[in-house]
């Protein structure tokens, strides 16, 4: 089953899809991503600055998708690579998010590694590209 | 006024196709090429020209830029306001003059010379240009042999020292049957007669080059790089060869054997490979090509600095080999 997102949904939530910004809580100054109406925090601040995150962080958890395990949207890639990573990436300020992997290095890769954010299609839906971020190790990029 | 690129960005895909690959698969490939740049299942044009343009504007202050000219002959929606999409992922001002240029292989230098145009416009000290182009062609077609995928971006600036920009001049005219494109089709064709396309090629590109030099009253030998168009390799070096110009000038604009055909990208990519080294003062010639026909020749002066952060040499270098099979796979063939 996969968790159908409308294209409102998606739409409103394009600064941080597209571009990683986060709000910044004005009571506690921890960053809230994907944004929030009250902080997760210190649950007392609702009001937010908006930052840009760096997309910059390390590699704090991960899995592979594999075997059919790929939800609806993501199925016609995982058809084509049989498998695909997912980690759970901590930024380098501070919030942990779900993303994909892409061009995981073949002689493997481990927790603690740094990795920076790609912008990428997501999937495709109702002939819409869902555009976003996945990531990618830090150092393919020098 | 005077216009300058003051910063540039590079993007090229991880994966890579060696063409002994076609020749395993299919006997016989029609691209002269070592290997040719692909992209993943997950990008597109305008992934790509996003993560160009996110290059080339690190170290500016985006709030400054009030104009963004975006160039693709495969953009992956036919109508739609792609700038959007472009502004939104580089947190751009939402109010900025913007303009898309498609259609041909031509794109590119198009939008090159209206982001010119709209810098007279706006307010800002900023244009954004991006280009960003993966040609496509049916699996069957000869022609889809050599094509690769690439994308680069520019910041041109008033008033600014860097890649100064001297003088353009150009040429278009009907030629018919050459790669061409009808509405609805994914894949472009073309009647494949070599020597006539050659012949279009080689009139058009000569018209624009030969005409920049005389409008400017300098010969070949007064620029340290020229840098053409490049269907194929063989083709661009034996014109340039034709023009005047040695084979030092033009080596490093020449990228098609290590990313193959990358339609609108094509001479600014090479563009952007001489920049990574080109020494204070080098006047620089470039030249695009669109098939139908047209091309549009730039003469640069690098009198400042002009910033890249990835240097094309390191893009290269980074590559993932695939199979053919793969390759198909990924370009929704099986």
């Amino acid at each position: 089953m996969g968790a159908h997102i409308s294209i409102p949904m998606y739409q409103r939530a394009v600064a941080q899809r597209y571009r990683l910004v986060g709000q910044k809580c004005t009571k506690c100054g921890k960053i809230n991503f994907p944004p929030k109406a009250v902080c997760k925090y210190c649950q007392a601040g609702n009001e937010f600055e908006n930052v840009s995150l760096s997309g910059k962080g390390k590699i704090y958890s991960k899995t592979v998708i594999a075997g059919g395990g790929a939800p609806p949207e993501f199925a016609e890639e995982a058809k084509c690579k049989g498998s695909y990573p997912v980690a759970i990436v901590e930024l380098d300020e501070g919030p942990r998010i779900i993303a994909q992997l892409v061009n995981p290095p073949e002689e493997g890769y481990s927790i603690g590694m740094p990795v920076e954010a790609v912008f990428r299609k997501i999937y495709e839906e109702e002939g819409v590209i869902r555009y976003g971020f996945k990531f990618r190790m830090a150092a393919q990029s020098v | 006024m005077n216009k300058s690129v003051i910063s540039y960005g590079v993007y090229l895909p991880y994966l890579r196709i060696k063409r002994d690959e076609y020749i395993s698969a299919l006997g016989s490939c029609s691209a002269a090429y070592k290997e040719k740049a692909v992209m993943d299942i997950d990008e597109d044009t305008i992934t790509m020209a996003v993560e160009a343009a996110r290059d080339a504007v690190s170290g500016i202050d985006a709030a400054q830029i009030g104009a963004l000219s975006l160039a693709s002959a495969n953009f992956p929606y036919s109508e739609k306001v792609m700038a959007g999409t472009v502004i939104e992922a580089l947190g751009l001002n939402n109010n900025i003059l913007t303009c898309q240029h498609g259609n041909s292989t031509l794109a590119g230098t198009e939008a090159f010379l209206s982001a010119m145009g709209m810098l007279d416009q706006t307010d800002q000290k900023y244009a954004l240009v991006v280009v960003s182009d993966a040609p496509a062609a049916a699996a069957a077609v000869d022609l889809e042999h050599g094509f690769g995928a690439g994308a680069c971006a520019f910041v041109l600036a008033k008033d600014e020292p860097g890649l100064e920009i001297e003088g353009v001049y150009a040429r278009a005219g009907e030629a018919m049957g050459l790669r061409y494109r009808l509405p609805g089709e994914t894949g472009v064709r073309d009647i494949g007669v070599k020597t006539y396309a050659s012949q279009v090629y080689n009139e058009t590109i000569k018209g624009a080059v030969l005409g920049l030099l005389r409008k400017m009253q300098l010969d070949p030998n007064d620029y340290s790089h020229l840098v053409l168009h490049q269907n194929d390799a063989k083709t661009a070096a034996a014109l340039a060869k034709k023009m005047g110009f040695s084979e030092e000038q033009l080596n490093q604009g020449q990228l098609f054997s290590l990313v193959g055909d990358t339609g609108a990208c094509s001479a600014l990519l090479g563009l952007c490979n001489v920049l990574d080294n080109a020494r204070s003062g080098a006047r620089i010639i470039i030249c695009s090509y669109g098939s139908g026909a047209g091309s549009q020749a730039i003469s640069f002066k690098l009198s400042g600095a002009c910033k890249n952060t990835r240097p094309v040499k390191s893009l290269l270098e980074s590559k993932k080999y695939i199979s053919y099979i793969y390759y198909l796979k990924l370009k929704r063939c099986i």
